[in-house]
């Protein structure tokens, strides 16, 4: 099902400061949308279970939360950066650049 | 995020380590000979401090397998670890300042360790200090990954690169010796302590650097980390939790500084960075009511209950009390260090006594231990 919108959360790391963001993909520029979609499908995203474990037990490290919702269901999936698989690290630097950028239009 | 837990960490009782050291497997035998060496170290009681600290570097010499030893890498702005080497132990500065950053902070560290506290790196057995600079692109954090520390340039808008501040290095180092040591779970309260302790020590780090008493240490963590631009002056105070920045974008620093305002929170694996702002500001009031050197008495007192009586499962209040009975071992019961530290835990909300301990660990390290010896 096509994403319409994307809820991400980024918490801990040495900083411990929250960073999260609630995205509206129609109103990202197309390039970014296909980019996102795209990253999305090659993760099989829908499929990827709601907890992902595994990777060295960190400490300081980030925890991640995506949310992805689609007209007909949505599904999140939570991960410390360690068990994210390598194509998922690419998602949360584009969502944590979105997120920094909503955080910023909102001062 | 869930937490894996490492059954060499959790404690059995000494006969149970026997059994296992004399008919287990040899990963299980090794992690029971560990365990009856690291319970068996030297005990401390009722020695003066002087007398303590010879007995204690006498301990470790026979340890000792090599000294201080750094390898700085280069991550490139790629996920891969450790990266290429940049920079060895002996070797003279390089052009790159995050390398030679990393280089004398995780030296700096080392350095505290082995010259206050007798201890040998990470392990107490020369451990090589292994850092990683320039990890992704405008990486906002550091980590220790349980082997190595890492570190990010920053976003340059927000944050700037990690290595910018002393005390992050030595943050990063003691969650290393942590992890050799009492080992606390990631998690809530013990959570909360493990980053604390890393917090006291990375203070103390750039403390012990600069030659300052407690009364003359900005007690800040990661000053210099934020951006110009961002209204703060780091990422925590230890002498004020809370005030350390307050900015449209961050937010405002969310540190309690007493047990009336803990922060339950599911959040960053319940709150661990958020809640150490209490075992922080005890630190604090201890270490300034004794005055001098923070890392001498106050230091002291951490170290050995860090390294001998904390336990993966131990709470604040744990602490409170295996600090004051440390404070007794080291400066005799009733001593002015004793009475400073039970005033400092009583300042946060915390009333500690010399009686408890450690509380029982949860069912599920019992679980993970009963498995590990093959008895379920």
């Amino acid at each position: 099902m096509e994403a319409k919108r994307i809820k991400f959360e980024r918490t801990g790391g040495f900083a411990g400061i929250r960073l999260a963001a609630d995205i509206e993909l129609d109103e990202l520029p197309k390039a970014q949308v296909h980019q996102i979609l795209k990253l999305l499908n090659d993760l099989d995203f829908d499929e990827l279970p709601e907890q992902l474990s595994g990777g060295p037990q960190i400490s300081d490290g980030f925890t991640y939360s995506i949310t992805v919702v689609s007209e007909t269901r949505q599904h999140t999936v939570t991960t410390s950066e360690t068990a994210a698989p390598e194509k998922m690290s690419s998602m949360f630097e584009i969502l944590t650049q979105i997120a920094r950028q909503q955080a910023r239009n909102k001062k | 995020m869930h937490h894996h837990r490492n059954p060499i960490h959790c404690i059995l009782p000494p006969h149970m380590l026997k059994q296992i050291a004399a008919n287990g497997s040899e990963t299980q035998k090794q992690m029971a000979v560990d365990t009856i060496n690291s319970t068996t170290q030297l005990r401390a009681d009722r020695l003066k401090m002087t007398e303590y600290r010879a007995a204690f570097a006498a301990q470790i010499i026979q340890s000792v397998s090599g000294g201080k030893e750094r390898i700085v890498y280069d991550a490139q702005n790629g996920s891969s670890l450790p990266g290429t080497v940049i920079r060895k132990e002996g070797e003279p500065p390089v052009a790159d300042v995050a390398v030679n950053e990393a280089y004398d902070g995780s030296g700096a560290t080392y350095d505290l360790y082995k010259n206050i506290y007798n201890r040998n790196s990470i392990d107490n057995n020369g451990l090589r200090l292994d850092s990683t600079v320039h990890y992704q692109r405008n990486y906002d954090n550091a980590f220790w990954d349980g082997k190595q520390m890492v570190y990010g340039d920053g976003d340059g808008d927000l944050f700037n690169r990690f290595t910018i501040a002393i005390d992050v290095m030595g943050h990063e180092l003691t969650h290393g010796v942590t992890q050799y040591e009492a080992s606390l779970n990631y998690s809530q309260q013990p959570g909360a302590l493990n980053e604390s302790m890393s917090d006291v020590f990375g203070s103390l780090v750039k403390q012990y650097s600069l030659n300052q008493t407690a009364t003359d240490a900005d007690w800040l963590i990661g000053a210099g980390l934020l951006a110009a631009g961002v209204n703060g002056v780091a990422l925590r105070s230890m002498k004020a939790p809370g005030t350390a920045y307050n900015d449209p974008v961050l937010g405002k620093d969310p540190q309690p500084a007493h047990m009336k305002d803990y922060v339950n929170t599911i959040s960053d694996n319940g709150g661990v960075h958020i809640n150490s702002g209490i075992p922080n500001h005890a630190f604090y009031l201890i270490a300034t009511q004794m005055g001098g050197n923070a890392w001498d008495k106050a230091g002291q007192i951490w170290y050995v209950t860090l390294r001998d009586k904390l336990k993966a499962t131990s709470n604040f209040q744990d602490c409170a009390n295996l600090t004051y009975q440390t404070a007794a071992d080291i400066f005799g019961a009733g001593s002015l260090e004793q009475q400073a530290v039970q005033k400092g835990w009583a300042d946060v909300g915390l009333d500690a006594t010399g009686s408890g301990g450690n509380t029982p660990p949860p069912p599920g390290c019992f679980g993970s231990l009963l498995k590990l010896i093959g008895a379920a």
